[in-house]
């Protein structure tokens, strides 16, 4: 029995069904990251556990019990919200306390707790001051102490960063997942952003309209994704996703990619479970620019290596790597060479391909083959 | 550059004279009225009957003031305005608190809380702002028979109360429309019941539109006439009422010195209301149109 269970949650705001069927569980300790896009319904089922939303259908479990009916001062979870919703007129101090007095801890007692986590979140000095008086990333610290002061069971935050600007966002998302390391808290956390995702999380769930497309660890994620959406979604720059054709070859079959001039076949990737490919079966074939290098950059330890020569269309230096993007497969594809590639617009310079890491991809469905 | 410059500030000048020649006729123009009654007041009777209307007192005294408090004749009784200044009191503070209290109960439930038909229900009330006083008063003459209030300190209040909850709803809604529903959220997730919430989080936020209200009810009330007329007699009459009682019971000579003296101290509560809290009343009538 896992910490927290969700089980076929459905919510709907009149006629329009905004969850579908939501199945996910978290073990204690775990941090699970919600991703989609905007409009996909996170903040929605983050408010359904927390009971500020009621459900349609289905069943929230925390620790074996059922929550769904419980009022959200009840169910013993606490919540960190975009707009940090420091409440104005109070000082810092009093904020933070505020729900260890509406549960009536003795002052003393509450007095402590503040303390404490003030040391922890170094907002010692600003205790006396009004949220108005602070910064974007204070603010930020005095919502996470008002949630961790209370140490409930469970921990929502959503889009916690997302106010910040790009440098607190990266110090914050660090300082979050050391304050995860060291309480080992139960967490629940929205984001669209998703290296936030893939840093932070113990467990990823990507949504889509409503419905989950999968939930995995964050390197099932990257290096499986089910479906298209997820492939796509998952990944800065994203993977490289090629429309090309099954060929019948010798000693099995290949994939054939349209090039700009020509064509070029490569090997059916390692990771394709599916039997048969027929001959002239349509896939999408996946791959992620760090697997495609040049051949010096290429990993050592790939069983699959296949260079093909392709022509450079744009090069895009980032400082530790370079971005090179070609054309396959009808799209512009983009690969990550060595800062040292000595390349030029225009050359014909081999890409290696670690098909290792390759997927297939049915473009009728979706999911991977 | 300079010359430029200069010219421009003369130019700029010459408008500026003629605003503030107009604010400033306008301001004598409508205090001229106060003018009046002040120097009036403060002169003997005979000063009236001779002299200019404008001139100063020669003589100043407060006759008159102490006159009209203390030893006027309002229908049968002398003994002046006092009695009725308390009615008034007594009839104004707590038809005030009450209402701008349900009206911030309304308010915060009508935003924060809202339930099926809560657009109709408030829509209901806002109709209620737009009937004319004339309209209810045989209808609230007949409940107010039936309660037992008829004539009564406390069915003026409840008549009060009843009329400018419209209002104070009103106000009150429009403020806590714009108030982030999260902060409601994260108090309740904190432990904070309906009233906590409120009474915490909302009402400390609230003092610019507490005054817009108060000042608002204050002067409509402290001000009928219609109502207080209607719904009391004799000795339970608001301020209002023994006022006009006082200028139009005509026994012997015109005593007008008394008459401003009166309607000076009629006037005094509102006038007091607005030096004290005038200055939160434009910054409330303000609030939302700049984010604080
Ligand atoms: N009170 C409501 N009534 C009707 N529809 C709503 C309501 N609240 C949200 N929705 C709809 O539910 C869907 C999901 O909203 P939600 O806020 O959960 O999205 P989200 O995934 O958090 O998006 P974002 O990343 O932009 O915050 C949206 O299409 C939204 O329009
Ligand atoms: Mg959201």
């Amino acid at each position: 029995m896992a910490f927290l269970e969700i089980d076929r949650l459905h919510k709907r705001y009149g006629a329009t069904e905004i969850l579908k069927g939501i199945d996910l569980d978290l073990d204690q300790g775990g941090f699970l990251v919600l991703v989609g896009p905007s409009g996909c319904g996170k903040s929605t089922l983050l408010n359904t556990i927390a009971g500020l939303e009621q459900i349609t259908g289905g069943e929230i479990r925390l620790e074996g019990r059922k929550i769904n009916d419980l009022h959200p001062s009840r169910r013993d979870i606490a919540m960190v919200f975009q707009s940090y919703a420091l409440y104005p007129t109070m000082s810092i101090k009093d904020n933070i306390g505020f729900g260890l007095e509406m549960r009536k801890v003795p002052k003393a007692e509450r007095e402590a707790a503040i303390a404490r986590v003030a040391k922890t979140l170094q907002i010692e000095h600003l205790l006396q001051r009004r949220p108005s008086q602070l910064s974007g990333g204070q603010r930020q610290r005095v919502a996470m102490g008002r949630a961790l002061v209370r140490n409930p069971r469970l921990f929502l935050f959503d889009e916690p960063l997302s106010n910040l600007d790009a440098k607190l966002r990266v110090d914050m998302r660090t300082e979050i997942k050391r304050l995860h390391q060291q309480t080992g808290t139960t967490i629940v956390y929205v984001t669209h952003d998703q290296i936030e995702a893939m840093t932070l999380a113990t467990k990823i769930a990507v949504l889509k309209d409503g419905k989950l497309q999968q939930v995995g660890t964050p390197a099932e994620i990257y290096n499986r994704p089910d479906n298209l959406f997820v492939a796509d979604f998952m990944g800065s720059p994203s993977m490289n996703l090629m429309a090309g054709t099954v060929r019948a070859s010798g000693n099995g079959a290949m994939i054939q990619l349209a090039q700009r001039e020509g064509s070029i076949a490569l090997q059916i990737p390692p990771s394709v479970t599916a039997r048969d490919l027929p001959p002239e079966k349509k896939v999408i074939f996946g791959i992620r620019p760090e697997a495609i290098t040049d051949i010096d950059g290429a990993d050592r330890h790939a069983s699959q290596l296949q260079t093909i020569e392709g022509r450079v269309d744009v090069i895009e230096p980032a400082g530790s790597d370079t971005y090179v993007v070609t054309q396959l497969g009808g799209k512009e594809v983009i690969a990550r060479m060595r800062a040292e590639a000595s390349l030029k617009v225009g050359d014909l310079v081999p890409f290696a391909f670690n098909l290792d890491k390759a997927l297939l991809f049915d473009p009728e469905t979706g999911y991977r083959l | 550059m300079s010359v430029d410059a200069g010219s421009a500030a003369i130019s700029a000048r010459g408008p500026r004279i003629i605003i503030y020649g107009l604010l400033i006729l306008f301001a004598v123009f409508y205090l001229l009225p106060l003018y009046v009654m002040l120097v009036t007041s403060l002169k003997p009777l005979s000063e009236i009957q001779s002299g200019n209307m404008l001139q100063l007192p020669q003589a100043p005294s407060f006759y008159a003031w102490e006159k009209a408090w203390g030893a006027a004749c309002i229908g049968v009784t002398c003994e002046g305005l006092k009695g009725f200044f308390w009615n008034s009191i007594r009839m104004v503070v707590p038809a005030v608190t009450i209402s701008t209290i349900l009206g911030a109960l309304n308010g915060y439930v009508l935003t924060k809380w809202k339930f099926r038909g809560h657009k109709l229900i408030f829509g209901l009330m806002l109709f209620g702002c737009f009937i004319p006083f004339q309209v209810v008063l045989v209808p609230m003459a007949q409940v107010l028979g039936r309660l037992g209030l008829a004539s009564s300190t406390p069915g003026l209040v409840l008549v009060h109360i009843v009329y400018g909850l419209g209002f104070t709803t009103l106000f009150f809604r429009n403020f806590y429309v714009a108030f982030p529903d999260e902060l409601v959220r994260a108090a309740m997730m904190d432990g904070a019941g309906f009233f906590r919430i409120f009474w915490r989080i909302l009402l400390p936020a609230s003092l610019p539109i507490i005054v817009v209200t108060v000042i608002y009810q204050f002067t409509n009330i402290w001000n009928d006439f219609l109502f207080g007329a209607s719904f009391t007699s004799g000795d339970a009459a608001p301020m209002t009422v023994a006022l006009n009682n006082l200028v139009s019971s005509s026994t012997g000579v015109k005593e007008y010195n008394v008459d401003m003296a009166a309607a000076l101290i009629a006037a005094l509560p509102t006038l007091l209301v607005y030096v004290v809290a005038g200055r939160y009343f434009v910054r409330g009538l303000m609030a939302g149109a700049v984010k604080g």
